[in-house]
C-alpha cells in the first residue's frame, strides 16, 4: 500500500537545479533512507516533503492527498533537524509536549503522553530539564521524542547524527531504528553516511547531482550498483577502464591482462572501453583459494586497519586494494614481494557511466 | 477551507518571491509617516519658495550674519572638541588596552565610558554648574588654594625683578579660573562639557583599532631593530590613522548636532546652529519659514559629508585589520 | 631589556592618564553630589532632594515621562521584533537597507528629526497637534523613532544568536502558525535582548528634552530645564537623580545578563 508518493519533483533555485525529477513511493512503515553526498538535493527533497520548500514542479501526496502546496504546520509530518532545534525557552517536557499544545489537547492528555514519549526513549528522569543542560545525544533523543509526540503519519529526519561523536551516533541510530519498527511509522533518513543508511534502511535512494542513481534494498545497492557513483560512493571499490576483448565470452583487457566476467559484455563491441569494478574484499591470495581469474602483482602496502587489512598491490599499471581479514594464522608478504592473488568472475562489476 | 486559502496563497508566493517583502510593510509604513515624511519637508521645503516655486533662493540664508557666526561657532565647538576629546581619548584608550592601566582601572574605565559617551543634556549641563560654576564645589576649592604672597618673600622678589607691582597682591589664588575670565557659559565651558561626553565616546570607538594592534607587529618590528617610538611612528599611528580620522569625524558629528547640552548651559546665548533651528522652530526668527529648511538642510549636509567620510575611513580601517 | 624598560615607561603613562580619565569622570559627579547636599548653610542635608520630591510638577513630569517610555517601549518591541523576524527568516536581502534606515536617527542630528516632525504634523493633512492626545501619539513615534538605533540593534543581535530559521520550521513541523512561533518560541529566547533594548529605551526617553520642550508636554527634561532657570540647588539634585536612574537601568541589565550567563555555564555533558 503506497503511503507516500512524490512524483516528478523538480525543484531549481533560479538557474542552479537542486533536484531533477524525482520520482519514489514508499510503503507505509518503510524505513527509506536518501544517500548521497553534500549537495546532492537529499536534504532539499527532504524539505519538499516537509513542506519547508516548494517543488518548481511535481507532487507530493501522503495517503491519497496532494500535500505539494500544503504549508508545512498543516502536514502532521514530524520532523528532526541535524541541529536538534530543541526550543531553549522550555524544559524537555515542555519542549515534547510542544505539538500537542498547539493541538489544543487537554493538560492531563499531554502530560501522559510525553510521560510515555519520555520512557520511549529511556529518559525519564529528564522531564524538568532544560536543552543546556542536556548533552548533544540527549538533545536528540528530545527531538525525536517531540516529533513523534504527535503521532505523525511521517518522519522525517535531515542528517540527525552528524553531529554526534562516533560511538553516540552507534548507540543512537540502533535507538531510532528499534523504535521505528516498533512504532511502525513511515520514515525518510537522510544522511552521507553510507554505513547508516545501509545498516538501517528498508530502502536506499542514492542520489547525486539532484538525480536518482538508484534504488533498492541495501544488499542490491552494496552488491550490484549499477552505475560508476554508486559503486563508488557505497563502500570501497577498485575501478580500472578495460578494453573489451570478446564480447560474447566476456572477455575484457586492462595493461596486456585478460579478465572474465561472469555478467557478460553484451551489447558491447570488440575495442570499446568499459569501466570494472571489483570490491576489495573480493580478492584473496591464490594460497588460499583458487578462484576464475587469477593476476600477478606487486605488494605496494600493506595498513592494518584493525578488523580488516588492506592490502595495496600493482596488478599491471594500475593499484588495486584487497581487504582480508585480520587473523592470527594470516602470513602476509613484505612490501615488494611478487604474489598472486585471485577473484571470482562473479565479482567483476561492469559499471555505466 | 482555510487549507484551499492557504494553498492558494503558496501558489501566489511560488510565483512571487518578491511578496515575501510585504511582511517588513508594517515597518516601512512607519519610517516613511515619521522618517521620509519630515526628511523630505525639509529637504523640499529648503528649496521652495513663499509661493511654492522651485528656488535656490534660500541658500541665501548663509549670507545671514547671524547665521555665518552661527555656523562658524557650531563648527569652532565641534572641531575644538573633536581635537581634544579625540587626543585625551586616544590617550585614556591606549593606557586600557596596551598601556598596561591595572586591571580595575581598565573595568572602571570601560564601564563609565560607555554610560558616559551617552551623557549629556541637562543633567550634564546642571552637573558642571554645580562643580565648576561660579558657586561651584571644585570652583569653590580652587578659589580657596590660595597663599599668601608675605610668606613666599623669595618668588616676591621674583616677581618684583620681572616689574610686577607686588605690594597689592597679597593672596595670590592662581589656581581660580575665573581670574583668567572663565566662564562656563562661554566657548571654552562649553568645550569643557563637551569634553565629558565626548572623550568617553572616542574611547569606545578607538578601542576596537587598538585591540586589533597585533602585538606580533610590535614584535617583528622591535626584532628589526625599531624602538618603541619609531614603532609607533612607522608602523601603529599610520594604521590607526584611519581609525582615529573617522573616530574624530564621529565626536565632531556628535559635537556639531548637540542641543540640550549648549542648551542648558547657555540658555541660548552663544550662536550655534542647533540653537539657531531651535528658535526658528520656535517661532520665525529668519522672517521666512524656508530658509529655516535651508538652515537645516546645511546641517544634514554637513553631516552626511561627516558621516560618509567616517564610513570611507572604516572600511579603510577595516581592510588593514583583516590582515 | 629595552621591552622591559618600556613597559615600565608604558604603565606610569597608561596610570597618569587613567587617573586624568577617572577624575575627569567622577569630578562632575561628586561636585554635583556636594553640591545638591549643600542647599542648608553649613551641613549636609537632603533638602534639594525633599523640595523636589515634594513637587507636584516634578512628580507630573515623571510619570508623564515613565509612562512615554513606557508605551516606547512597547510599540518600539511591536514593530521591530516581527519586523527583525522576518527579514531574518524571509528576506535577509532587505538587510542593508534597514541596517541604513535604523541608523539614520543616530546620525540625523535630534533637532533636525524634531524640526521635520513639527513642521510636517503641525498641519494638515497630518495634523497631530490639535490635541493631547493626539500629541502625545507624535511624541511616542518621535520617541520610537530616536531610539529606534538601539533597539533595533539589541533585538538584532539577539535573534542572531539563536538559529531563527531551524526553530521556526521545528515549531512548524509541530503546528505552530506564525503568530504561536513568535510567542511561544522566539519572544520567550529574546528576553534579554530585548531587555536591553527596553532598558535603553527608557533611559533615552527620561532624558529627552528637544522633542517635549517643543511639544510643550509636560515631561520630565523640561520641567529640570525651568527648574534650571530659577533654582541652584534643585537642578544638582536632579542631575543626581537623573544618573541614578540611568544606573539603576543599566545595573538592572547587567545583572539579567550575567545571570543567563550564570545559567548558561551549567552545562552538564553526558
Amino acid at each position: 500500500m503506497t503511503h507516500l508518493e512524490l512524483t516528478h519533483i523538480h525543484k531549481s533555485f533560479g538557474a542552479s537545479v537542486a533536484v531533477e525529477d524525482f520520482n519514489l513511493t514508499v510503503k507505509q512503515g518503510e524505513f527509506v533512507s536518501f544517500l548521497g553526498p553534500s549537495g546532492c538535493g537529499k536534504t532539499t527533497t527532504l524539505r519538499m516533503v516537509a513542506g519547508f520548500e516548494l517543488p518548481t514542479s511535481g507532487n507530493v501526496t501522503l495517503n491519497g492527498k496532494d500535500l505539494t502546496y500544503v504549508p508545512p504546520n498543516k502536514r502532521n509530518v514530524g520532523m528532526v533537524f541535524q541541529s536538534y532545534a530543541l526550543f531553549p525557552n522550555m524544559t524537555v517536557a515542555q519542549n515534547v509536549g510542544y505539538g500537542l499544545k498547539i493541538a489544543g489537547k487537554s493538560k492531563n492528555e499531554i502530560e501522559e503522553r510525553v510521560r510515555e514519549m519520555l520512557s520511549l526513549i529511556q529518559m525519564d528522569k529528564f522531564y524538568s530539564r532544560y536543552p543546556y543542560q542536556l548533552s548533544g545525544g540527549q538533545q536528540q533523543r528530545v527531538a525525536l521524542a517531540r516529533a513523534l509526540a504527535i503521532q505523525p503519519e511521517l518522519l522525517l529526519l535531515d542528517e540527525p547524527l552528524s553531529a554526534l561523536d562516533a560511538k553516540i551516533r552507534f548507540e543512537l541510530r540502533q535507538e531510532i531504528r528499534r523504535i521505528q519498527q516498533k512504532l511502525g511509522i513511515t520514515t525518510i533518513y537522510v544522511t552521507h553516511d553510507q554505513e547508516e543508511a545501509l545498516s538501517l534502511s528498508d530502502r536506499i535512494v542514492v542520489m547525486s547531482h539532484g538525480k536518482i542513481e538508484q534504488v533498492g534494498n541495501p544488499f542490491e545497492i552494496y552488491n550490484f550498483p549499477q552505475t560508476r557513483f554508486v559503486a563508488k560512493f557505497v563502500g570501497s571499490l577498485n575501478t580500472v577502464t578495460a578494453t573489451v576483448v570478446d564480447p560474447a565470452k566476456g572477455i575484457a583487457s586492462f595493461d596486456g591482462i585478460n579478465l572474465e566476467i561472469a555478467q557478460g559484455l553484451n551489447g558491447k563491441n570488440k575495442g570499446e572501453e568499459v569501466t570494472i569494478a571489483i570490491r576489495p574484499e573480493r580478492f584473496n591470495f591464490l594460497a588460499e583459494q583458487r578462484k576464475d581469474n587469477v593476476f600477478d602483482c606487486t605488494i605496494e602496502n600493506i595498513t592494518f586497519l584493525g578488523s580488516v587489512v588492506r592490502v595495496q598491490m600493482k596488478i599491471g599499471n594500475s593499484i588495486f586494494n584487497m581487504d582480508t581479514f585480520n587473523r592470527p594464522s594470516l602470513k602476509l608478504p613484505n612490501i615488494g614481494d611478487k604474489e598472486q592473488v585471485t577473484c571470482s568472475n562473479k565479482a567483476v562489476l561492469v559499471l555505466a557511466g | 477551507m482555510s487549507q484551499m486559502f492557504a494553498t492558494r496563497q503558496r501558489k501566489l508566493w511560488r510565483e512571487y518571491p518578491l511578496w515575501n517583502w510585504v511582511g517588513l510593510f508594517p515597518f516601512f509604513i512607519f519610517i516613511v509617516f515619521f522618517l521620509v515624511l519630515p526628511s523630505l519637508r525639509l529637504f523640499t521645503g529648503a528649496f521652495t519658495d513663499q509661493e511654492g516655486g522651485l528656488t535656490f533662493d534660500n541658500l541665501k540664508v548663509f549670507q545671514n550674519p547671524n547665521v555665518l557666526k552661527a555656523y562658524i561657532m557650531s563648527l569652532q565647538v565641534s572641531a575644538i572638541t573633536a581635537f581634544v576629546g579625540g587626543f585625551f581619548g586616544f590617550l585614556v584608550a591606549y593606557s586600557i588596552t596596551q598601556g598596561g592601566a591595572p586591571r580595575w582601572m581598565r573595568n572602571v574605565i570601560s564601564t563609565f565610558s560607555g554610560l558616559a559617551a551617552n551623557f549629556g543634556g541637562v543633567p550634564l549641563a546642571f552637573s558642571f554648574i554645580a562643580t565648576i560654576g561660579q558657586t561651584g564645589i571644585i570652583t569653590a576649592m580652587l578659589k580657596k588654594a590660595c597663599f599668601n604672597l608675605e610668606n613666599y618673600g623669595a618668588l616676591a622678589q621674583f616677581l618684583a625683578s620681572g616689574g610686577v607691582n607686588v605690594s597689592d597682591i597679597t593672596n595670590v589664588c592662581p589656581l581660580n579660573p575665573y581670574t583668567y575670565g572663565f566662564s562656563l557659559y562661554s566657548l571654552s565651558g562649553l568645550v569643557l562639557a563637551y569634553t565629558y561626553f565626548q572623550f568617553p565616546l572616542m574611547i569606545l570607538t578607538i578601542t576596537p583599532a587598538l585591540e586589533g594592534l597585533k602585538k606580533e607587529w610590535y614584535e617583528a618590528s622591535t626584532n628589526l631593530g625599531a624602538t618603541p617610538a619609531k614603532y609607533w611612528r612607522d608602523v601603529a599611528l599610520p594604521v590607526l590613522m584611519p581609525s582615529i580620522l573617522g573616530a574624530s569625524l564621529l565626536l565632531f558629528g556628535n559635537a556639531f548636532g548637540a542641543y540640550a547640552t549648549a542648551r542648558a548651559l547657555t540658555g541660548g546665548s552663544i550662536p550655534l546652529v542647533s540653537i539657531y533651528i531651535g528658535q526658528q522652530i520656535r517661532g520665525d526668527v529668519l522672517g521666512n519659514p524656508n530658509e529655516g529648511y535651508a538652515l537645516a538642510f546645511g546641517m544634514v549636509a554637513i553631516m552626511t559629508l561627516t558621516i560618509v567620510a567616517y564610513s570611507l575611513l572604516q572600511r579603510r580601517a577595516t581592510r588593514w585589520m583583516k590582515s | 631589556m629595552d621591552e622591559i624598560m618600556s613597559k615600565k615607561r608604558t604603565s606610569f603613562f597608561a596610570i597618569f592618564w587613567g587617573i586624568l580619565a577617572l577624575l575627569y569622570f567622577f569630578l562632575p559627579i561628586y561636585g554635583t553630589l556636594d553640591f545638591s547636599l549643600r542647599m542648608e548653610r553649613g551641613i549636609l542635608s537632603f533638602k534639594a532632594y525633599k523640595i523636589i520630591f515634594a513637587d507636584p510638577r516634578f512628580w507630573e513630569g515623571f510619570r508623564y515621562s515613565v509612562t512615554m517610555a513606557v508605551i516606547t517601549i512597547i510599540v518600539s518591541a511591536a514593530i521591530f521584533v516581527p519586523t527583525i523576524y522576518w527579514m531574518y527568516l524571509k528576506v535577509p536581502q532587505a538587510r542593508p537597507i534597514m541596517e541604513i534606515i535604523t541608523i539614520l536617527p543616530f546620525v540625523i542630528p535630534g533637532i533636525i528629526l524634531v524640526f521635520g516632525l513639527i513642521r510636517t504634523f503641525s498641519r494638515p493633512p497630518f495634523q497631530l497637534t490639535t490635541s493631547t492626545f493626539k500629541t502625545d501619539i507624535l511624541m511616542i513615534a518621535g520617541y520610537v523613532i530616536i531610539s529606534m538605533p538601539y533597539m533595533f540593534r539589541a533585538v538584532d543581535v539577539g535573534m542572531r544568536s539563536i538559529d531563527v530559521r531551524t526553530l521556526t520550521e521545528a515549531a512548524q513541523s509541530l503546528g505552530s502558525n506564525w503568530f504561536h512561533v513568535l510567542a511561544d518560541v522566539i519572544i520567550p529566547n529574546l528576553r534579554l535582548a530585548i531587555l536591553g533594548g527596553s532598558l535603553i529605551c527608557f533611559a533615552t526617553v527620561m532624558g529627552e528634552l528637544i522633542l517635549a520642550d517643543f511639544l510643550v508636554r509636560p515631561a520630565l527634561g523640561p520641567y529640570m530645564v525651568r527648574l534650571g532657570l530659577t533654582k541652584a540647588y534643585e537642578p544638582a539634585a536632579l542631575a543626581i537623580i537623573s544618573y541614578s536612574l540611568t544606573w539603576f537601568s543599566l545595573g538592572l541589565l547587567q545583572f539579567f545578563s550575567s545571570r543567563s550567563e550564570r545559567q548558561k555555564q551549567q552545562v552538564i555533558t553526558t
